[in-house]
């Protein structure tokens, strides 16, 4: 017997709620099959987030799971130039016909799909994006040279938080495009996800007291983000977060982190998302997204 | 006696990566630890830490590699540690950690004449470090002189200055960190 886990047909991390409910459904000794098939689009949140199902299941020792491919030619390519092919192959059974498209280094995706183990990957992630994200965030979305490094930075403290925090892998994938219902202009997403302990686990023993009754995944990432609390008792930790909330701050940028089944938003005047969700399916880990628009007159 | 590190060098030489960056808190450990090593076998007072040739510096890597290695220093007698080579990004960086650990530290950023504060100092305590940079030595009086203090609120700036290892202060004295 399998169970069927729909991949949405739009997805990004307004759809994964929807997946999640999908994922956490039925018997999980049944073996999962993912149909992405009626799939039309994925950003990178949506792509890493399969990535993160299927790695869960691994280290849960269930069965592979298995996965349609997109029916769509164009899908399917856009998905291989993205890396995600590349990583599936290794954690699912991938029924139906895989391009042998290389994984693209066109602008679109300034990192495709890439796995985040240790110290040594966000070495390798930040010294990879640099010249691109330059040229892209300038070129494209009008923003000063001092804009990328912040990027670079931000990149760097959120792939940090898999190795610091997660106790697994996860993975990160950075893409540009056009952000046409919510925006309607281009923007660049950052995309980091990992299967892992999540906030609450990660905070429990530090912050759980002091939250009393209301401790759960909310409360771990309102400690989390909005105080800037970290699991580590050393005085410098919790810094990254913070330093990506002032880089967001200054490019109207937003942020948003879903763990367990809470996500919380720093959200910037373009977009009406809401600062709270509670009650969401459950899925494992922590999804961080970073969305940076195209700068107009108005922002400055 | 002034001690250089280069301490892109010292990433070379800690961390087997081939990046110019001080990202991650476990480079940042490394790196510090290294330089924690050559501060200690060169015995000398001032430590002038250089960034040039460093790539991108992310919060993390700041708060181990600046931040933990003032608090370090600064319990110990006669000890300066001054930045050099320093782009503007990464006094941002340093001077958001800097800030959250409420210390402060002598930098030279590029293409700036003369080195100022990072970190958290109160703005009375900027003026008198600044007037002091430029008399280079003297006293309380001659610094309350030049900002138009009373001796003993000159007294004072230059006793915080001194602890937060900005000056060097000694018997009712101040002069400049030496850098060359």
């Amino acid at each position: 017997m399998t169970r069927v886990v729909e991949v949405p047909a739009s997805f990004d991390d307004k759809s994964f709620d929807q997946f999640a409910q999908s994922f956490a459904s039925g018997d999980p000794g049944q073996r999962a099959l993912f149909d992405a098939r009626g799939a039309q689009w994925a950003s990178p949140y949506g792509l890493i987030g399969m990535l993160t199902a299927a790695q869960v299941l691994q280290e849960q020792r269930r069965e592979r799971p298995l996965f349609t491919v997109p029916s769509s030619d164009d899908v399917r390519r856009y998905w291989a130039r993205a890396g995600f092919f590349r990583y599936a192959a290794e954690l699912f059974e991938i029924h139906g016909k895989v391009p042998r498209t290389k994984v693209d280094d066109d602008a679109d995706y300034l990192l495709p799909v890439t796995p985040v183990r240790a110290s040594e990957d966000v070495h390798a992630v930040v010294g990879a994006i640099q010249e691109r994200a330059a040229r892209m965030l300038a070129g494209e979305l009008g923003l000063e040279a001092k804009a990328t490094i912040g990027f670079a930075m931000a990149l760097s403290e959120a792939c940090q938080n898999i190795v610091e925090h997660a106790g697994t892998g996860g993975w990160v994938a950075v893409h540009a495009y056009t952000f046409r219902k919510r925006l309607g202009r281009r923007v660049v997403v950052i995309a980091v996800s990992d299967g892992g302990v999540g906030f609450s686990r990660s905070l429990e023993s530090t912050q759980a007291r002091r939250f009393g009754d209301r401790w759960g995944d909310a409360a771990a990432l309102e400690a989390a983000v909005i105080q800037g609390v970290s699991r580590f008792r050393d005085p410098g930790r919790g810094q990254g977060l913070a330093g990506i909330k002032r880089y967001l701050t200054r490019w109207n940028g937003k942020l948003s982190i879903r763990s367990g089944t809470a996500r919380i938003a720093i959200v910037p005047p373009w977009d009406d998302d809401v600062p709270m969700s509670e009650d969401l399916p459950f899925f494992p880990g922590s999804q961080l997204q970073v969305v940076i628009p195209a700068q107009t007159e108005i922002d400055g | 006696m002034i001690l250089t590190i280069m301490v892109e060098r010292v990433l070379r030489e800690t961390v087997q990566v081939p990046y110019r960056d001080l990202v991650t808190r476990s480079t940042g450990a490394a790196v510090r630890n290294g330089i924690e090593r050559a501060i200690a076998e060169g015995g000398c007072a001032t430590t002038l830490l250089d960034f040039s040739d460093v790539g991108l510096l992310d919060f993390s890597c700041a708060d181990e590699v600046v931040a933990k290695l003032l608090l370090r220093t600064q319990t110990e007698d006669e000890r300066y540690v001054v930045l050099s080579g320093l782009r503007e990004e990464h006094s941002e960086a340093i001077d958001h950690v800097l800030n959250h650990h409420q210390i402060a530290v002598l930098a030279k950023v590029e293409a700036e004449a003369t080195p100022r504060a990072l970190g958290r100092l109160a703005p009375e305590l900027q003026d008198a470090l600044a007037a002091a940079q430029q008399l280079g030595t003297g006293d309380a009086a001659s610094l309350a002189d030049a900002v138009g203090w009373t001796v003993e609120r000159a007294a004072d700036a230059l006793q915080s200055l001194a602890l937060l290892r900005l000056l060097c202060a000694d018997q009712g004295h101040f002069r400049r960190i030496p850098l060359s």
